[in-house]
């Protein structure tokens, strides 16, 4: 399968943070869920991505071209970042007006017909919108091009469900175009359940799985068991653990083998969520 | 690139209001014979372009700017050519200004004065921004302002050390031989202080990060 983005050994060294080693493939066509905790070097890698930051060493290759050859790989690209935007005494008219300047792809029909179905006023300041309706203009603004490759970072936090709804609705009819991908990072994981392919998770600095999002649910389970029953479970069979109050819940990578080792008939299905909190907070 | 010069000319517009009520202010003042508004309005008008970057930082645009095609390089050349078209449109106001000024206050217009005080101003202004802009690229808009007054304050404090040791009138007698080129000198001048400062700013921004 062709890759849009592929990311080899990205490192990025700062006093107090390091990404190390960065590597996963975004095939075409597909949504990949960036996950990871505040702090955990998703933005990080977005920005390499987008150079806004330079990285120490490593590869970044977009649409099979390194990313030093901006001019022509940003054409294709939309982003949207966390608190990274136009200045806010800007009307989203004055937003067309530059960004016909900017993409020569800009489709100013695409763009006034997303701010009528979100309901955007074209006449007043962005600093007069609130947070939801900043956020959907800001979405809005990177689908007007007709990108390629979407880099969103937390595109939905700070959205109401339903404004949340119509965002991944629009986010699913963009990706009905074969050629086009996403590489979405958020914390809201139920809203990449619906949506992703891929998921790829970053804790501190490293990606420490990125897999398709089937595999990953249909491999990985949680066992919940009491300490007796947990002291039988070999160390290789379990990725993390986590007592609670009453009983073990056990993160393991390979459902299938587990039962046929285990007299544990019961493993519960994994969410995004358990898998994140157990693979950060979980014990080896 | 265009779209860079829009975005800060449409960030000024949102000045306009209080542009339009400063150049009437000083109008006024000019025409009571209080100032000279040759030397105000295009100083006034860096001020206007040194605001849009505090905009910039705020919602930090530079960031977002570099996520466009060939951003890190347009960024830098939208400013200066919009801080430019500003200065030059913010100077035929205020010429034609002075004019109406001149010619209410005493029923003629001294074109000469006018104008050699109009090409001192510009000069100045322009003067102010190649020395500013690099300054704001390097420390942010917050830190140089602090920088720049430091910076202007040290100039101003040398200038007055030097004025006493040196004897200006010699130097001003043994120059004067350039004093009909010295229209062309300065264009020269100019467009070169304000190119090295573009070029410096343009290598400051290419490796900045956020």
């Amino acid at each position: 399968m062709e890759n849009v983005l592929e990311i080899k050994n990205l490192c990025k060294k700062y006093d107090n943070f390091e990404l190390k080693n960065v590597t996963f493939n975004l095939p075409k066509g597909m949504i990949m869920g960036f996950i990871g905790e505040n702090g955990a070097g998703k933005t990080t890698t977005l920005k390499l991505i987008l150079n806004i930051i330079k990285s120490n060493s490593g590869e970044i290759k977009i649409f099979n071209q390194n990313i030093k050859n901006d001019k022509n790989i940003k054409e294709e690209i939309g982003v949207v970042l966390d608190d990274i935007f136009f200045p806010e005494i800007l009307t989203p008219n004055d937003i067309n007006k530059i960004m016909k300047g900017i993409y020569k792809s800009w489709d100013t029909s695409l763009y006034y017909n997303y701010l009528k179905q979100f309901s955007l006023l074209t006449n007043k300041q962005i600093k007069t919108f609130s947070k939801g309706m900043r956020k959907k203009l800001e979405i809005i603004t990177a689908l007007s091009h007709h990108p390629k490759l979407l880099i969103l970072d937390e595109p939905t936090s700070g959205l109401d469900p339903i404004a949340r709804a119509e965002v991944i609705e629009i986010f699913q009819n963009f990706i009905e175009n074969e050629d086009c991908s996403i590489l979405l990072s958020s914390h809201i994981t139920t809203d990449l359940e619906h949506i992703a392919d891929y998921i790829t998770f970053i804790n501190d600095g490293k990606i420490i799985l990125s897999k398709t999002k089937d595999e990953i649910l249909d491999e990985y389970g949680i066992v919940k068991c009491t300490e007796k029953e947990f002291s039988k479970i070999n160390k290789q069979d379990y990725v993390k653990y986590k007592k609670t109050k009453y009983e073990y819940e056990v993160l393991i990578q390979n459902k299938k083998e587990f039962k046929t080792k285990y007299d544990i008939k019961i493993i519960d299905k994994i969410t995004l969520d358990d898998l994140m909190i157990l693979m950060i907070k979980g014990e080896e | 690139m265009i779209g860079f010069i829009k975005k800060d000319l449409l960030m000024i517009k949102s000045n306009f209001k209080l542009l339009g009520i400063l150049i009437i202010v000083y109008a006024i003042m000019g025409l009571m014979g209080e100032i000279d508004v040759s030397f105000i309005l295009p100083f006034m008008s860096v001020m206007v372009m040194i605001s849009t970057f505090s905009y910039d930082a705020y919602n930090n645009w530079d960031a977002y700017s570099i996520s466009f095609p060939d951003g890190r390089k347009n960024n830098v050349k939208g400013k200066y050519i919009a801080t430019i078209l500003m200065t030059i449109i913010v100077t035929i106001i205020t010429l034609l200004l002075s004019f109406i000024i001149s010619y209410v206050n005493t029923k003629t217009i001294n074109f000469e004065e006018t104008l050699v005080s109009m090409f001192g101003s510009l000069f100045g202004t322009l003067l102010v921004l190649s020395f500013t802009y690099p300054i704001i690229y390097k420390l942010g808009v917050e830190k140089a302002r602090i920088a720049i007054f430091l910076i202007v304050f040290g100039f101003i404090f040398l200038i007055t050390l030097l004025s006493s040791y040196i004897n200006i009138e010699f130097i001003a007698k043994s120059l004067s031989f350039l004093e009909n080129y010295l229209i062309i000198i300065l264009t020269l001048i100019m467009i070169i202080m304000v190119y090295i400062s573009y070029k410096i700013s343009e290598k400051i921004f290419s490796k900045k990060e956020f």
